[in-house]
Protein backbone atom coordinates (compact mmCIF):
# COMPACT_ATOMS: atom_id res chain seq x y z
CA UNK A 1 0.00 0.00 0.00
CA UNK A 2 2.67 2.32 0.91
CA UNK A 3 4.77 1.64 -2.13
CA UNK A 4 1.75 2.53 -4.45
CA UNK A 5 0.84 5.54 -3.14
CA UNK A 6 4.51 7.66 -4.15
CA UNK A 7 4.05 5.78 -7.53
CA UNK A 8 0.56 7.28 -7.84
CA UNK A 9 1.68 10.77 -6.83
CA UNK A 10 4.56 10.96 -8.99
CA UNK A 11 2.39 9.81 -11.72
CA UNK A 12 0.36 12.30 -11.27
CA UNK A 13 2.48 15.35 -10.66
CA UNK A 14 4.66 14.01 -14.09
CA UNK A 15 1.61 13.91 -16.05
CA UNK A 16 0.93 17.82 -15.01
CA UNK A 17 4.32 18.66 -15.03
CA UNK A 18 3.49 17.16 -19.43
CA UNK A 19 0.95 19.72 -20.18
CA UNK A 20 1.78 22.77 -17.99
CA UNK A 21 4.12 24.48 -20.61
CA UNK A 22 1.39 23.63 -23.51
CA UNK A 23 -0.26 27.23 -23.18
CA UNK A 24 2.84 29.13 -21.88
CA UNK A 25 4.95 31.36 -24.02
CA UNK A 26 8.89 30.53 -24.87
CA UNK A 27 10.17 32.75 -21.52
CA UNK A 28 8.07 30.96 -19.05
CA UNK A 29 9.09 27.38 -20.74
CA UNK A 30 12.67 28.63 -20.51
CA UNK A 31 12.28 29.16 -16.66
CA UNK A 32 10.65 25.91 -16.26
CA UNK A 33 13.29 24.19 -18.00
CA UNK A 34 16.14 26.08 -16.17
CA UNK A 35 13.84 25.28 -12.84
CA UNK A 36 14.32 21.66 -14.16
CA UNK A 37 17.94 21.79 -14.12
CA UNK A 38 18.10 22.88 -10.65
CA UNK A 39 16.06 20.25 -9.41
CA UNK A 40 18.39 18.03 -10.67
CA UNK A 41 21.29 19.85 -9.06
CA UNK A 42 19.57 20.55 -5.85
CA UNK A 43 17.85 16.86 -5.41
CA UNK A 44 20.97 15.41 -5.75
CA UNK A 45 23.39 17.36 -3.49
CA UNK A 46 20.73 16.62 -1.24
CA UNK A 47 21.77 13.32 -2.12
CA UNK A 48 25.00 13.90 -0.30
CA UNK A 49 24.60 16.35 1.80
CA UNK A 50 21.10 15.88 3.66
CA UNK A 51 21.34 12.15 3.70
CA UNK A 52 24.95 11.31 4.37
CA UNK A 53 25.57 15.23 6.41
CA UNK A 54 29.29 15.79 3.48
CA UNK A 55 28.98 19.16 2.54
CA UNK A 56 30.35 19.24 -0.56
CA UNK A 57 31.26 22.75 -2.44
CA UNK A 58 32.11 21.30 -5.73
CA UNK A 59 28.88 20.17 -6.93
CA UNK A 60 28.46 23.38 -9.17
CA UNK A 61 32.28 22.07 -10.74
CA UNK A 62 31.09 19.16 -11.68
CA UNK A 63 28.03 19.88 -13.52
CA UNK A 64 30.64 22.25 -15.33
CA UNK A 65 32.50 19.07 -15.39
CA UNK A 66 29.45 17.68 -17.11
CA UNK A 67 28.81 20.50 -19.81
CA UNK A 68 32.91 20.94 -21.19
CA UNK A 69 32.95 17.59 -21.62
CA UNK A 70 30.41 16.75 -23.73
CA UNK A 71 30.54 20.63 -24.73
CA UNK A 72 34.03 20.49 -25.97
CA UNK A 73 33.71 16.64 -27.16
CA UNK A 74 30.67 17.85 -29.22
CA UNK A 75 32.11 21.24 -30.63
CA UNK A 76 35.96 20.23 -31.44
CA UNK A 77 35.69 16.64 -32.04
CA UNK A 78 32.42 16.34 -33.49
CA UNK A 79 30.86 13.69 -31.17
CA UNK A 80 27.18 13.19 -30.77
CA UNK A 81 25.74 15.09 -27.80
CA UNK A 82 24.17 12.34 -26.49
CA UNK A 83 27.52 10.29 -26.31
CA UNK A 84 29.09 13.43 -24.63
CA UNK A 85 25.90 13.52 -22.01
CA UNK A 86 27.31 10.01 -20.83
CA UNK A 87 30.66 10.81 -20.78
CA UNK A 88 30.50 13.66 -18.91
CA UNK A 89 28.25 11.98 -16.29
CA UNK A 90 30.80 9.12 -16.65
CA UNK A 91 33.86 11.86 -15.46
CA UNK A 92 32.35 13.67 -13.25
CA UNK A 93 31.31 10.24 -11.21
CA UNK A 94 34.99 9.28 -11.62
CA UNK A 95 36.15 12.94 -10.13
CA UNK A 96 33.98 12.01 -7.32
CA UNK A 97 35.52 8.51 -7.05
CA UNK A 98 39.28 9.99 -7.38
CA UNK A 99 38.58 13.13 -4.85
CA UNK A 100 36.11 11.54 -2.38
CA UNK A 101 38.70 8.22 -1.59
CA UNK A 102 41.45 10.82 -1.51
CA UNK A 103 39.77 13.39 1.50
CA UNK A 104 36.54 11.48 3.04
CA UNK A 105 39.00 9.00 4.97
CA UNK A 106 39.71 12.45 6.73
CA UNK A 107 36.05 13.39 6.99
CA UNK A 108 34.47 16.26 8.72
CA UNK A 109 35.51 19.82 7.00
CA UNK A 110 38.00 18.07 4.93
CA UNK A 111 35.55 17.02 2.02
CA UNK A 112 34.15 21.00 2.12
CA UNK A 113 37.66 22.26 2.35
CA UNK A 114 38.68 20.14 -1.15
CA UNK A 115 35.97 20.37 -2.76
CA UNK A 116 35.73 23.98 -2.34
CA UNK A 117 39.87 24.29 -3.71
CA UNK A 118 38.59 21.72 -6.60
CA UNK A 119 36.39 24.08 -7.58
CA UNK A 120 38.16 26.75 -7.57
CA UNK A 121 40.90 25.22 -9.54
CA UNK A 122 38.10 24.37 -12.16
CA UNK A 123 37.21 27.71 -12.50
CA UNK A 124 40.81 29.32 -13.19
CA UNK A 125 41.33 26.41 -15.89
CA UNK A 126 38.65 26.78 -17.52
CA UNK A 127 39.05 30.61 -17.56
CA UNK A 128 42.72 30.36 -19.02
CA UNK A 129 42.49 27.68 -20.81
CA UNK A 130 40.83 30.18 -24.13
CA UNK A 131 42.20 27.69 -26.50
CA UNK A 132 40.17 24.64 -25.57
CA UNK A 133 37.30 26.61 -23.46
CA UNK A 134 36.91 30.14 -25.24
CA UNK A 135 37.11 31.38 -21.35
CA UNK A 136 34.99 33.79 -20.18
CA UNK A 137 33.90 34.13 -23.68
CA UNK A 138 31.98 31.06 -23.24
CA UNK A 139 32.18 27.89 -25.58
CA UNK A 140 29.31 27.54 -28.96
CA UNK A 141 28.18 24.07 -28.38
CA UNK A 142 25.33 21.78 -30.77
CA UNK A 143 22.15 21.04 -29.34
CA UNK A 144 20.58 18.08 -28.95
CA UNK A 145 18.73 17.93 -31.49
CA UNK A 146 18.63 19.13 -35.16
CA UNK A 147 15.68 21.37 -34.92
CA UNK A 148 15.52 23.83 -31.63
CA UNK A 149 12.84 23.54 -29.92
CA UNK A 150 11.97 24.78 -26.40
CA UNK A 151 8.99 22.82 -25.58
CA UNK A 152 11.56 19.47 -27.17
CA UNK A 153 14.00 20.49 -24.77
CA UNK A 154 11.58 20.89 -21.72
CA UNK A 155 10.37 17.42 -22.09
CA UNK A 156 13.84 15.99 -21.95
CA UNK A 157 14.35 17.97 -18.83
CA UNK A 158 11.83 16.49 -17.33
CA UNK A 159 12.22 13.06 -18.33
CA UNK A 160 16.10 13.48 -16.80
CA UNK A 161 15.23 14.77 -13.87
CA UNK A 162 11.99 12.71 -13.33
CA UNK A 163 14.62 9.47 -14.21
CA UNK A 164 17.14 11.26 -11.49
CA UNK A 165 14.64 11.50 -9.08
CA UNK A 166 13.40 8.22 -9.39
CA UNK A 167 17.14 6.84 -8.80
CA UNK A 168 17.47 9.31 -5.82
CA UNK A 169 13.76 7.73 -4.28
CA UNK A 170 15.30 3.99 -5.33
CA UNK A 171 18.11 4.97 -2.95
CA UNK A 172 16.92 6.52 0.27
CA UNK A 173 14.12 3.58 0.33
CA UNK A 174 16.50 1.06 -0.04
CA UNK A 175 19.07 -0.42 2.63
CA UNK A 176 21.83 2.03 1.07
CA UNK A 177 19.52 5.52 1.87
CA UNK A 178 19.13 3.27 6.21
CA UNK A 179 23.41 3.36 5.65
CA UNK A 180 23.39 6.73 4.59
CA UNK A 181 21.18 8.13 7.48
CA UNK A 182 22.88 5.93 10.13
CA UNK A 183 26.24 7.35 8.64
CA UNK A 184 25.12 10.86 8.84
CA UNK A 185 23.23 10.63 12.61
CA UNK A 186 26.50 8.87 13.81
CA UNK A 187 29.17 7.49 12.03
CA UNK A 188 30.87 5.46 14.99
CA UNK A 189 27.72 3.89 16.40
CA UNK A 190 27.25 3.23 12.59
CA UNK A 191 30.57 1.06 12.08
CA UNK A 192 29.87 -0.86 15.57
CA UNK A 193 26.97 -1.92 13.78
CA UNK A 194 28.32 -3.09 10.51
CA UNK A 195 27.85 0.43 8.09
CA UNK A 196 31.16 0.25 6.04
CA UNK A 197 31.38 4.31 6.70
CA UNK A 198 33.93 5.22 4.41
CA UNK A 199 32.53 3.19 1.55
CA UNK A 200 28.81 4.75 2.00
CA UNK A 201 30.58 8.65 2.09
CA UNK A 202 32.51 7.98 -1.04
CA UNK A 203 29.71 5.81 -2.72
CA UNK A 204 27.17 8.74 -2.17
CA UNK A 205 29.49 11.37 -3.24
CA UNK A 206 30.71 9.65 -6.62
CA UNK A 207 26.68 9.03 -7.08
CA UNK A 208 25.80 12.93 -6.45
CA UNK A 209 28.59 13.99 -8.46
CA UNK A 210 27.77 11.85 -11.30
CA UNK A 211 24.25 13.25 -11.40
CA UNK A 212 25.60 17.20 -11.44
CA UNK A 213 27.71 16.09 -14.31
CA UNK A 214 24.58 14.80 -16.00
CA UNK A 215 22.68 17.43 -15.45
CA UNK A 216 24.97 20.31 -16.02
CA UNK A 217 25.66 18.14 -19.65
CA UNK A 218 22.33 18.49 -20.66
CA UNK A 219 22.18 22.35 -19.34
CA UNK A 220 25.44 23.10 -21.75
CA UNK A 221 23.82 21.56 -24.51
CA UNK A 222 20.37 23.59 -23.94
CA UNK A 223 22.19 26.75 -23.45
CA UNK A 224 24.19 26.31 -26.40
CA UNK A 225 26.70 28.70 -24.87
CA UNK A 226 28.93 27.17 -22.25
CA UNK A 227 30.64 29.30 -19.81
CA UNK A 228 32.58 29.35 -16.58
CA UNK A 229 29.31 30.37 -14.66
CA UNK A 230 27.81 26.79 -14.57
CA UNK A 231 31.30 25.68 -12.31
CA UNK A 232 31.06 28.83 -10.13
CA UNK A 233 30.42 29.17 -6.43
CA UNK A 234 27.19 31.76 -7.55
CA UNK A 235 26.05 28.43 -8.79
CA UNK A 236 27.04 26.36 -5.80
CA UNK A 237 25.39 28.43 -3.12
CA UNK A 238 22.21 29.04 -5.17
CA UNK A 239 22.00 25.04 -4.96
CA UNK A 240 22.68 25.25 -1.86
CA UNK A 241 20.25 28.02 -0.96
CA UNK A 242 17.39 25.96 -3.00
CA UNK A 243 17.88 22.95 -0.82
CA UNK A 244 18.17 24.52 2.50
CA UNK A 245 15.32 26.31 1.98
CA UNK A 246 13.15 23.69 0.19
CA UNK A 247 14.22 21.50 2.96
CA UNK A 248 17.71 19.37 3.68
CA UNK A 249 16.92 15.57 3.82
CA UNK A 250 13.32 15.46 2.57
CA UNK A 251 13.14 13.90 -0.66
CA UNK A 252 11.01 16.55 -1.83
CA UNK A 253 12.54 19.49 -0.24
CA UNK A 254 14.92 20.14 -2.88
CA UNK A 255 12.38 19.83 -5.82
CA UNK A 256 10.28 22.45 -4.18
CA UNK A 257 13.31 24.73 -3.29
CA UNK A 258 14.59 24.32 -6.87
CA UNK A 259 11.06 25.92 -8.44
CA UNK A 260 10.23 28.76 -5.76
CA UNK A 261 13.62 30.00 -5.94
CA UNK A 262 14.25 29.80 -9.32
CA UNK A 263 10.89 31.39 -10.33
CA UNK A 264 11.33 34.01 -7.99
CA UNK A 265 14.43 35.00 -8.76
CA UNK A 266 13.30 35.24 -12.63
CA UNK A 267 10.54 38.24 -10.68
CA UNK A 268 13.67 40.04 -8.71
CA UNK A 269 15.30 39.83 -11.34
CA UNK A 270 15.00 43.76 -12.23
CA UNK A 271 16.76 44.29 -8.70
CA UNK A 272 20.32 42.88 -10.19
CA UNK A 273 22.46 40.76 -8.61
CA UNK A 274 21.04 41.30 -5.19
CA UNK A 275 18.63 38.74 -5.34
CA UNK A 276 21.78 35.73 -4.54
CA UNK A 277 22.63 37.90 -1.64
CA UNK A 278 18.91 37.77 -0.60
CA UNK A 279 18.73 34.13 -1.46
CA UNK A 280 21.23 33.58 1.18
CA UNK A 281 20.27 35.74 3.97
CA UNK A 282 16.97 33.91 4.02
CA UNK A 283 18.36 30.40 3.87
CA UNK A 284 20.54 31.49 6.51
CA UNK A 285 17.55 32.28 8.76
CA UNK A 286 15.75 29.25 7.60
CA UNK A 287 18.86 27.49 8.86
CA UNK A 288 18.71 29.09 12.32
CA UNK A 289 14.82 28.91 12.77
CA UNK A 290 13.43 26.36 10.19
CA UNK A 291 15.88 24.03 9.89
CA UNK A 292 14.01 21.62 7.91
CA UNK A 293 13.07 23.89 5.70
CA UNK A 294 9.44 25.02 3.57
CA UNK A 295 8.77 21.22 3.74
CA UNK A 296 9.59 21.06 7.57
CA UNK A 297 7.35 24.11 8.11
CA UNK A 298 4.15 22.20 6.01
CA UNK A 299 4.12 19.23 8.26
CA UNK A 300 4.80 21.36 10.94
CA UNK A 301 1.39 23.30 10.26
CA UNK A 302 -0.23 19.99 9.35
CA UNK A 303 0.64 18.20 12.31
CA UNK A 304 -0.80 21.54 14.43
CA UNK A 305 -4.10 21.48 12.92
CA UNK A 306 -4.96 17.02 13.05
CA UNK A 307 -3.89 17.49 16.54
CA UNK A 308 -5.78 20.48 17.26
CA UNK A 309 -8.89 18.73 15.03
CA UNK A 310 -8.39 16.13 17.37
CA UNK A 311 -9.42 15.82 21.33
CA UNK A 312 -5.55 15.24 22.80
CA UNK A 313 -4.56 11.44 22.74
CA UNK A 314 -1.80 10.03 25.46
CA UNK A 315 1.28 9.59 23.78
CA UNK B 1 37.30 -22.78 24.56
CA UNK B 2 38.74 -18.93 24.79
CA UNK B 3 36.56 -16.84 21.97
CA UNK B 4 38.45 -13.52 22.84
CA UNK B 5 42.04 -13.34 23.98
CA UNK B 6 43.64 -9.78 24.35
CA UNK B 7 47.63 -10.48 24.03
CA UNK B 8 49.98 -7.29 25.68
CA UNK B 9 47.53 -4.32 24.71
CA UNK B 10 49.00 -1.10 25.57
CA UNK B 11 47.65 2.18 23.92
CA UNK B 12 49.22 5.38 24.98
CA UNK B 13 47.28 8.68 23.89
CA UNK B 14 50.25 11.02 23.44
CA UNK B 15 51.68 10.70 26.54
CA UNK B 16 49.24 9.07 28.73
CA UNK B 17 49.45 5.47 28.59
CA UNK B 18 45.97 4.23 29.02
CA UNK B 19 46.50 0.58 28.75
CA UNK B 20 49.99 -1.72 29.55
CA UNK B 21 50.60 -4.81 28.45
CA UNK B 22 47.18 -6.37 29.07
CA UNK B 23 46.73 -9.85 29.52
CA UNK B 24 43.09 -11.31 29.28
CA UNK B 25 40.85 -14.02 27.98
CA UNK B 26 37.37 -14.38 28.28
CA UNK B 27 35.84 -18.03 27.22
CA UNK B 28 32.73 -18.97 25.21
CA UNK B 29 29.65 -18.92 26.79
CA UNK B 30 30.86 -16.98 30.18
CA UNK B 31 29.52 -13.86 31.33
CA UNK B 32 32.68 -11.94 32.34
CA UNK B 33 32.66 -8.45 34.50
CA UNK B 34 35.30 -6.05 34.02
CA UNK B 35 35.93 -3.11 36.74
CA UNK B 36 38.35 -1.04 38.31
CA UNK B 37 38.53 2.70 39.24
CA UNK B 38 37.82 5.65 36.89
CA UNK B 39 40.22 6.01 34.52
CA UNK B 40 41.56 2.44 35.18
CA UNK B 41 41.40 1.97 31.23
CA UNK B 42 38.08 -0.22 31.01
CA UNK B 43 36.20 1.47 27.98
CA UNK B 44 39.72 1.93 26.36
CA UNK B 45 39.90 -1.96 26.03
CA UNK B 46 36.52 -1.95 24.77
CA UNK B 47 37.33 0.58 21.74
CA UNK B 48 40.58 -1.81 21.29
CA UNK B 49 38.80 -4.71 20.69
CA UNK B 50 35.73 -3.49 19.08
CA UNK B 51 37.96 -1.36 16.56
CA UNK B 52 37.14 2.10 17.58
CA UNK B 53 40.86 2.36 16.95
CA UNK B 54 43.94 0.39 17.11
CA UNK B 55 45.99 -0.77 20.07
CA UNK B 56 49.76 1.04 20.06
CA UNK B 57 50.94 -2.75 20.26
CA UNK B 58 49.24 -6.26 21.20
CA UNK B 59 47.20 -8.20 19.72
CA UNK B 60 43.58 -9.08 20.11
CA UNK B 61 42.36 -12.91 18.77
CA UNK B 62 38.35 -13.85 18.17
CA UNK B 63 37.52 -16.98 17.85
CA UNK B 64 41.65 -17.96 17.52
CA UNK B 65 41.36 -15.07 14.35
CA UNK B 66 43.63 -11.95 14.63
CA UNK B 67 41.21 -8.77 14.78
CA UNK B 68 43.87 -6.08 15.71
CA UNK B 69 43.30 -3.02 13.91
CA UNK B 70 40.36 -4.05 11.64
CA UNK B 71 37.60 -1.90 11.17
CA UNK B 72 34.56 -1.51 13.42
CA UNK B 73 32.58 -2.54 11.20
CA UNK B 74 34.43 -5.83 9.89
CA UNK B 75 35.13 -6.80 13.69
CA UNK B 76 30.75 -6.28 14.42
CA UNK B 77 30.27 -8.52 10.72
CA UNK B 78 32.68 -11.07 12.53
CA UNK B 79 30.10 -11.51 15.64
CA UNK B 80 31.31 -8.68 18.07
CA UNK B 81 28.77 -6.27 18.97
CA UNK B 82 28.76 -3.70 21.44
CA UNK B 83 26.62 -0.76 23.12
CA UNK B 84 28.60 2.15 24.03
CA UNK B 85 28.74 3.89 27.74
CA UNK B 86 27.42 7.45 26.82
CA UNK B 87 24.69 6.21 24.11
CA UNK B 88 25.12 6.45 20.64
CA UNK B 89 21.05 6.67 19.02
CA UNK B 90 20.89 7.69 15.32
CA UNK B 91 18.65 10.63 16.99
CA UNK B 92 16.76 11.74 13.75
CA UNK B 93 15.66 8.27 13.10
CA UNK B 94 12.85 5.97 14.49
CA UNK B 95 13.78 3.57 16.72
CA UNK B 96 12.51 0.37 14.67
CA UNK B 97 15.17 2.31 11.82
CA UNK B 98 18.14 2.17 14.41
CA UNK B 99 17.50 -1.55 15.12
CA UNK B 100 17.07 -2.09 10.99
CA UNK B 101 20.36 -0.87 10.63
CA UNK B 102 22.15 -3.41 12.23
CA UNK B 103 19.43 -6.05 10.57
CA UNK B 104 20.07 -5.08 7.00
CA UNK B 105 24.60 -5.07 7.28
CA UNK B 106 23.96 -8.38 8.90
CA UNK B 107 21.65 -9.67 6.01
CA UNK B 108 21.71 -7.38 3.37
CA UNK B 109 20.00 -9.91 0.90
CA UNK B 110 16.85 -10.47 3.23
CA UNK B 111 13.52 -8.69 1.77
CA UNK B 112 12.93 -5.75 3.94
CA UNK B 113 9.36 -6.95 5.79
CA UNK B 114 11.47 -9.72 7.31
CA UNK B 115 14.00 -7.14 8.72
CA UNK B 116 11.36 -5.41 10.12
CA UNK B 117 9.99 -8.34 11.93
CA UNK B 118 13.64 -8.84 13.20
CA UNK B 119 13.60 -5.50 14.11
CA UNK B 120 10.30 -5.37 15.76
CA UNK B 121 11.77 -8.87 17.42
CA UNK B 122 14.55 -7.14 19.60
CA UNK B 123 12.82 -4.03 20.09
CA UNK B 124 10.22 -6.40 21.52
CA UNK B 125 12.97 -8.26 23.72
CA UNK B 126 14.53 -5.62 25.49
CA UNK B 127 10.84 -3.91 26.33
CA UNK B 128 10.62 -1.01 24.13
CA UNK B 129 8.21 -1.81 21.45
CA UNK B 130 5.54 0.73 22.12
CA UNK B 131 8.55 2.80 20.70
CA UNK B 132 8.89 1.76 17.13
CA UNK B 133 7.75 4.46 15.68
CA UNK B 134 9.13 7.30 17.97
CA UNK B 135 12.74 9.09 16.91
CA UNK B 136 15.53 8.03 19.19
CA UNK B 137 16.03 11.77 19.80
CA UNK B 138 12.72 11.50 22.06
CA UNK B 139 13.85 8.40 24.24
CA UNK B 140 15.02 9.04 28.12
CA UNK B 141 18.03 7.75 29.08
CA UNK B 142 17.28 4.16 30.31
CA UNK B 143 15.01 3.87 26.47
CA UNK B 144 18.26 4.87 24.91
CA UNK B 145 20.00 2.33 26.75
CA UNK B 146 17.86 -0.79 25.98
CA UNK B 147 17.79 0.59 22.15
CA UNK B 148 21.19 0.58 21.56
CA UNK B 149 21.25 -3.28 23.44
CA UNK B 150 18.55 -3.95 20.87
CA UNK B 151 20.45 -2.68 17.77
CA UNK B 152 23.71 -4.69 19.40
CA UNK B 153 21.15 -7.87 19.37
CA UNK B 154 20.35 -7.59 15.75
CA UNK B 155 23.79 -7.60 14.74
CA UNK B 156 23.40 -11.14 15.58
CA UNK B 157 26.50 -11.32 17.79
CA UNK B 158 28.35 -14.25 19.15
CA UNK B 159 30.36 -11.50 21.66
CA UNK B 160 28.61 -8.84 23.40
CA UNK B 161 30.43 -5.63 24.80
CA UNK B 162 28.40 -4.20 27.14
CA UNK B 163 29.21 -0.72 28.35
CA UNK B 164 28.09 0.38 31.65
CA UNK B 165 24.31 -0.82 31.33
CA UNK B 166 23.01 -0.75 34.66
CA UNK B 167 23.97 3.59 35.42
CA UNK B 168 21.16 5.66 36.73
CA UNK B 169 18.50 2.30 37.47
CA UNK B 170 17.15 1.52 40.49
CA UNK B 171 17.51 -1.66 42.68
CA UNK B 172 14.43 -3.15 41.52
CA UNK B 173 15.49 -2.45 37.67
CA UNK B 174 18.75 -3.99 38.36
CA UNK B 175 17.43 -7.19 39.09
CA UNK B 176 15.58 -7.48 36.03
CA UNK B 177 18.40 -6.44 34.45
CA UNK B 178 20.99 -9.15 35.79
CA UNK B 179 18.09 -11.57 35.09
CA UNK B 180 18.22 -10.21 31.09
CA UNK B 181 21.54 -10.40 30.70
CA UNK B 182 21.63 -13.81 32.08
CA UNK B 183 18.89 -14.67 29.73
CA UNK B 184 21.41 -13.28 27.03
CA UNK B 185 23.83 -15.98 27.87
CA UNK B 186 21.00 -19.27 28.61
CA UNK B 187 18.83 -18.42 26.15
CA UNK B 188 20.85 -17.23 23.03
CA UNK B 189 24.08 -18.41 24.20
CA UNK B 190 25.42 -15.14 24.02
CA UNK B 191 29.22 -14.41 25.73
CA UNK B 192 29.07 -11.23 27.40
CA UNK B 193 31.89 -8.99 28.23
CA UNK B 194 30.93 -6.36 30.85
CA UNK B 195 31.76 -3.04 32.21
CA UNK B 196 30.08 -2.48 35.02
CA UNK B 197 30.02 0.45 38.31
CA UNK B 198 27.19 -1.32 39.78
CA UNK B 199 29.20 -3.75 41.39
CA UNK B 200 26.47 -5.40 43.36
CA UNK B 201 25.01 -6.36 39.97
CA UNK B 202 27.84 -7.74 38.27
CA UNK B 203 29.20 -9.83 40.85
CA UNK B 204 25.59 -11.55 40.62
CA UNK B 205 25.93 -11.96 37.34
CA UNK B 206 29.25 -12.72 36.28
CA UNK B 207 31.29 -15.85 36.68
CA UNK B 208 34.56 -14.07 35.86
CA UNK B 209 35.69 -11.07 36.96
CA UNK B 210 38.79 -8.65 35.50
CA UNK B 211 40.34 -6.07 37.29
CA UNK B 212 42.18 -3.10 35.66
CA UNK B 213 43.80 -0.23 37.86
CA UNK B 214 45.34 2.68 36.10
CA UNK B 215 45.74 0.69 32.88
CA UNK B 216 46.77 -2.58 34.19
CA UNK B 217 45.40 -6.39 35.29
CA UNK B 218 45.42 -5.78 39.05
CA UNK B 219 44.14 -9.67 39.38
CA UNK B 220 41.58 -11.71 37.82
CA UNK B 221 39.33 -14.16 39.69
CA UNK B 222 36.09 -15.69 40.57
CA UNK B 223 33.77 -12.69 42.32
CA UNK B 224 33.86 -14.37 45.74
CA UNK B 225 37.85 -14.15 45.30
CA UNK B 226 37.92 -10.15 43.76
CA UNK B 227 35.38 -8.57 46.68
CA UNK B 228 37.68 -9.90 49.48
CA UNK B 229 41.01 -9.13 47.98
CA UNK B 230 43.19 -6.57 49.54
CA UNK B 231 44.31 -5.11 46.34
CA UNK B 232 41.09 -4.57 44.75
CA UNK B 233 39.66 -3.32 47.66
CA UNK B 234 43.18 -0.49 47.68
CA UNK B 235 42.26 0.02 44.07
CA UNK B 236 38.55 1.37 45.14
CA UNK B 237 39.30 3.49 48.88
CA UNK B 238 42.55 4.28 47.66
CA UNK B 239 45.27 4.38 50.72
Amino acid sequence: MTGKKPTVTAAIILSGMCVLPLGLGIYPQHVLITSLFYVMMAASWNLLAGYTGQVSFGHAAMAGVGAYTSGILAAKAGIDPWIGVCLGTLLAGLLGLGLGSLCLKMGGIYLSLTTLAFSQILHIIIVNEYDVTRGTMGLQVPGLMAEYSKLSYYYIMLAAAAALLAVIYRMIHSNLGMNFRAVQNDETAAASLGVKVLQMRVLAFTVASAMAGFAGALYGHYLLLITPEIPSLDLQFYVLAMTVIGGMGSFIGPIIGAFTLNILAEKIRDYGEYHVLVFGLVALTMARFAPNGLTGIWSRLRRRSTSAARPPAAA
Amino acid sequence: MTLLEGRAISKSFGGVQALIDVDFSVSAGSIVGLIGPNGAGKTTLFNAVAGAFKPTSGKVLFNGQEITGLPASTICRMGVARTFQVTRPFAAMTCLENVMVAAINRRPEEPRPAIERRAREQLGFVGISELAAVEARHLNVIQKKRLELARALATEPTLLLLDEVMGGLNTQEINQAVAFIRRLRDERGLTVLWIEHVMGAVMQAAEWIIVLDQGRVLMTGAPQEVVNDERVIQAYLGD
